[in-house]
């Protein structure tokens, strides 16, 4: 079964039943796993066009969800439909390449979210003042330049703050990994 | 245009959607095609001279539940067909059934004492049996291929498949009035043979008359 299955029914289901709100959050739920299935098996130019031409498919086509049936795989029959036509239109290949559902979905945001779960626990460890320096120079991409003005401390300082916070995260994990494994 | 304003554009005024748009486009259709296809055994054809009489033959039923049997799986491979990701399995694997009735009928006629074998295969129709089959099936074959547009095949070959092994089944049912023959071989043999090219001529159309 594939992660956003309950959700994109739901929104499916109420979008059928007249509601233009869920409609357009599954909507633009779609256009993300479109446009990463489409810009890996066509130009770009081609892929965004692929993502409208789906997006109508989908309008129109609305009436032919089953609700019996994954949602999942309805979505994923029309996208994959498309392709082919675009294949077929310009030519390019006589075989199309052989996927399945869980590619179009396979970008998969839940473990997305629960890496950034992680990592922000992690940095839970580290007193607040250098989190900030970690986050900021790590995650946020502020500069070291950036960092020292802010923090009133030299370039330098900032760096072996930020690369010693590092380090001591890296042997947290280890050592967790470690008792992990003597369990 | 950009991809936002194309989503805002279509989630603009949402109206609910009837359900059962599919099954009634279908049934529809069905009907349609039905009618059309005994309009033409009809005028074309004709109703056997002992239509009263045959009704309560073995040889008529045989003929109407065999060919009724395959419409009926074939619709509903139709109408999974008309559904981007629908499964196909269960109406794949229940038209296995009636074929497997018919080749057992046959085998037992067959093998009965005394049984023409020559005959009961042979019948006095076999050469125009498949081809008048395929003509009474094309209103049936342009109905559902009509309903088939308005739906979503991802799969056209296939979905093309599907309506031409419905418009066939269909032809065959009607044909049944019209056609004198009634053993199980001979039905098992040209009547499944006027199906089958039906259902080719279907397949080979759907590549081109179902893209949409």
């Amino acid at each position: 079964m594939i992660a956003q299955e309950a959700q994109y029914r739901d929104w499916m289901l109420a979008a059928l039943a007249g509601d233009g709100a869920a409609y357009r959050m599954l909507l633009q739920g779609l256009t993300r796993h479109l446009r990463s299935y489409y810009a890996r098996r066509l130009d770009s130019a081609a892929a965004e066009d692929a993502v409208q031409e789906t997006l109508i498919a989908i309008h129109t086509k609305r009436a032919t969800y089953d609700p019996a049936q994954p949602f999942t795989a309805w979505v994923y029959g029309i996208a994959r439909y498309k392709l082919i036509d675009e294949y077929r239109r310009h030519k390019r290949r006589a075989t199309v390449p052989l996927d399945e559902a869980a590619d179009l979905f396979g970008h998969d945001e839940a473990a997305e979210a629960v890496a950034r779960r992680d990592v922000n626990k992690l940095l839970e460890k580290l007193p607040p003042a250098k989190r900030r320096l970690v986050k900021d120079i790590k995650l946020d991409g502020v500069s070291v330049a950036e960092a020292a003005k802010r923090t009133g401390l030299s370039e330098s300082a900032v760096k072996v703050t930020v690369h010693r916070a590092i380090k001591s995260l890296a042997e947290g994990l280890g050592k967790g990994q470690e008792g992990r494994d003597a369990d | 245009m950009r991809t936002d304003d194309l989503i805002a554009h279509l989630s603009e005024d949402m109206q609910p959607v009837r359900t059962g748009m599919v099954a009634r486009t279908l049934l529809g259709a069905a009907a349609l095609g039905v009618a059309g296809s005994a309009l033409l055994m009809l005028v074309a054809l004709g109703l056997r001279h002992d239509f009263t009489a045959s009704m309560s033959s073995f040889g008529m039923w045989t003929k109407l539940v065999y060919t009724f049997a395959i419409a009926a799986f074939a619709f509903w491979l139709v109408e999974r067909a008309g559904r981007p990701g629908a499964d196909m399995r269960r109406p794949f694997l229940l038209l296995g059934l009636p074929v497997l009735a018919i080749a057992l009928l046959s085998a037992l006629q067959m093998s009965a004492p005394g049984a023409d074998s020559h005959g009961l295969v042979m019948g006095h129709s076999s050469r125009v049996c498949a081809p008048l089959v395929i003509l009474t099936a094309l209103p049936s074959l342009v109905a559902a291929f009509w309903a088939l547009r308005r739906l979503a095949p991802t799969r056209l070959t296939l979905a093309g498949a599907g309506a031409g092994l419905f418009a066939g089944a269909v032809g065959a049912f009607v044909y049944s009035f019209h056609c004198m023959e009634g053993a199980a071989p001979f039905i098992a043999i040209w009547y499944t043979l006027g199906i089958a090219l039906t259902t080719a001529i279907g397949a080979f159309l759907g590549r081109h008359l179902l893209r949409w």
